[in-house]
């Protein structure tokens, strides 16, 4: 058995008054709502504002997402819905493409047009509450657009509109591979965050360290890399379109992960605030203090959920979510039971959402603000973190930045080197996990089977042909016009935002694979992705 | 790793433990399709050809049994890993899939079985 925290530091047996020599309350801490910011941001926590309580959706049709938004609403989730993309919708390519075929509603939702968001948000209110949708950077500027859209359609002032739907490249390197090159989803997502800026509008961008840490990297690193990628997109929204730091900061929330170690958990979270604000005020010279305070919201760890008895992972969500309510999380979103399975069955959600109210409701833990502050051992490890993270910083910022590094392929072998170490952990039974590598039990002594929620081949047919058959119908004149502006506008420049073309194209039912497609006809790349089809518009040479 | 998945992690982790322990490792990396995955298994000359899926997209393993039949490839031993429900691991067992580790799989009981289809280097 290892006593040491996963990035590899020793764990003593006992903390005391030694261990935390030098923290100074002002400078390191701060009450809740001062800088640093370690405590937090609002000095009533969760009586001001409890956190959002959200599961996430997708699976099968628009209309079936939609349904399963319905019913968790009905299941008390009131502040926000939170979607995630299909894998083709993802890549930005439509359902009925050859490869699409197969893969339409499997892992998430099949938003390709203006037409799928309308049916995914059909009698889903817009405002009062957050819109999330996640899913790979390269539809970012497509969700945004959708959003726009259907709020002019329903005569909402976009200004009443708040959530995130954009997403930051990383995610590419991180174990959700995207089939649009970097430096296009790089170029679109500044596109996406300065239109954001730049007209008021109130949606974040999901700054997603939770891929890294789910696709195997440590806390220390977690940490390192996520202020890395803040630190990245901040300096580029300030150098390559001219925004001042504090509006451009008003574009990120990070989406942290929690798993099961719980102290090392939320010591992270307490570090990622306390760097930020520093790397705010220090690097980027903030002068707005909102700027130093980094939204953060939580997903408590898939990965943590095990194959084997399923039931298990109740009591790990539990532990995890309680975590999660302990760092002073804005929104937090579950894994389910059954994530080792499939997306959530209804049970599985309803168990998830449940256990947040009840972490909300019962235990108190809500009551007070950071509750484990001044622990000789939470304190200790905020530190011990924060020092890890700042060496693995310096690395990167030595390479060049993140995305020098990430060119280096410095930050994926990193990647690569932990999620080895951990399957070995695993392997050599240095860290235990209960009905996986302790306490097995057969598959035959199950005793319970959980509802499994699948989506089969002809569900996804089903999207593809809806997709095909609704294209012959639309009125193309207004599409051509739309994709040649923005074929057009496309060869002006990195620096030339694209928004305003898009939410054209995607007023006039354009899909993602054909606006990402024109797009990257303009940059000189294949229509598509995959070489198979050929771009359908006349454009100019 | 077949179709648009891209949940790397699993199949990177299981290529370098059989690297590791002495097999040859022609990882094809993501978006393969069916063709592409029989394509490299004969010009690589594969022992056994090893599919990485997460979830639901169980119906392009099918796909590519029926290309492994249609090349006479049946004597290459097809694998699956990743998170696959116990109800689609019986299907995909009856339609010819040698065998498929869930996750926790034991990196001994996965190098024990290609142990016992496949050349060391």
């Amino acid at each position: 058995m290892k006593y040491a925290t996963d990035y590899g530091y020793e764990i003593k047996p006992v903390y005391g008054p030694r261990d935390v020599e030098g923290l100074e309350y002002e400078r390191d801490l701060g009450d809740p709502g001062r800088f640093p910011y370690t405590r937090g941001y609002h000095a009533q926590g969760y009586r001001s504002r409890m956190w959002t309580r959200r599961m996430t959706a997708g699976l099968g049709s628009s209309r079936d997402t939609n349904a399963v938004l319905k019913k968790y609403r009905e299941m008390g989730q009131r502040g926000g819905i939170c979607v995630i993309h299909d894998r083709v919708s993802s890549s930005c390519i439509d359902a009925d493409h050859p490869l699409a075929r197969r893969e339409n509603g499997v892992l998430g939702w099949p938003g390709s047009s203006l037409l799928e968001f309308e049916e995914l948000m059909d009698e889903i209110p817009l405002t009062g509450q957050s819109i999330t949708v996640l899913g790979c950077c390269a539809p970012s500027t497509l969700r945004l657009a959708y959003v726009v859209a259907l709020a002019e359609k329903r005569g909402i002032d976009l200004a009443e509109i708040h959530g995130s739907v954009t997403e930051s490249p990383f995610g590419n390197v991180f174990g959700q591979t995207d089939v649009q090159p970097f430096d296009l989803d790089m170029k679109l997502f500044l596109d996406a965050s300065e239109y954001i800026v730049r007209n008021g509008i109130r949606m974040r961008a999901g700054f997603v360290g939770q891929h890294f840490q789910e696709s195997g990297g440590n806390n220390a690193q977690a940490l390192a890399v996520e202020l890395s990628m803040l630190k990245e997109i901040c300096g580029r929204l300030v150098a390559e379109r001219g925004l001042q730091f504090d509006d451009a900061m008003r574009v990120p929330y990070q989406l942290v992960s929690i798993g099961t170690r719980f102290f090392e958990e939320i010591a992270k979270v307490r570090a990622l605030r306390r760097m930020w604000a520093r790397m705010a005020k220090e690097h980027f010279g903030a002068k707005n203090e909102k700027s130093c305070q980094l939204l953060i919201a939580v997903h408590t760890s898939g990965r943590t959920m095990t194959y084997q008895q399923p039931l298990n992972n109740i009591a790990r969500c539990a532990i995890e979510t309680l975590a999660g309510a302990m760092v002073g999380c804005t929104a937090l979103d579950n894994a389910t039971l059954d994530n080792a399975y499939a997306e959530p069955s209804a049970l599985a959600a309803q168990m998830s959402l449940n256990t947040q109210h009840i972490v909300a409701h019962e235990t108190g833990v809500a009551d007070v603000v950071d509750p484990l502050a001044g622990s000789y051992f939470v304190e200790s490890l905020t530190n011990e973190v924060e020092t890890a993270a700042y060496r693995i910083l310096e690395e990167i910022d030595a390479l060049g930045g993140l995305v020098a590094a990430i060119g280096k392929g410095h930050i994926q072998t990193m990647l690569k080197r932990e999620a080895n170490l951990k399957f070995q952990e695993l392997n050599n039974k240095e860290r235990l996990v209960v009905g996986v590598n302790h306490l097995v039990i057969p598959p035959e002594e199950e005793m319970f089977q959980i509802p499994v929620q699948a989506v089969e081949g002809s569900d996804s047919e089903a999207i593809a042909q809806r997709m095909a058959d609704w294209k012959k119908t639309r009125n193309m004149a207004p599409i051509e016009t739309s994709v040649r502006r923005l074929h057009a506008d496309a060869r002006k420049g990195d620096r030339y935002n694209l928004m305003p073309a898009i939410i054209d194209a995607v007023k006039a039912y354009a899909t993602a694979g054909e606006i990402l497609g024109v797009i990257r006809v303009a940059r000189g790349l294949n229509y598509d992705p995959f070489k198979l089809i050929r771009c359908p518009f006349e454009l100019s040479k | 790793m077949i179709g648009l998945d891209s949940h790397t992690t699993g199949a990177e982790v299981v290529a370098t433990l059989l690297r590791d322990a002495g097999f040859e490792v022609v990882y094809l990396g993501t978006n393969q399709t069916p063709a592409m995955i029989v394509n490299a298994a004969i010009e690589e000359d594969a022992d056994v050809i090893g599919v990485s899926l997460h979830a639901s997209n169980f119906a392009l393993v099918e796909d590519l049994m029926s290309l492994i039949e249609e090349h006479e490839l049946t004597d290459v031993p097809v694998v699956c890993g990743g998170n696959i429900p116990p109800k689609q691991i019986e299907q995909l067992l009856a339609r010819g899939v040698a065998r498929v580790f869930p996750p926790g799989s034991s990196g001994d009981a996965i190098v024990e079985y290609f142990a016992g289809q496949a050349r060391r280097t």
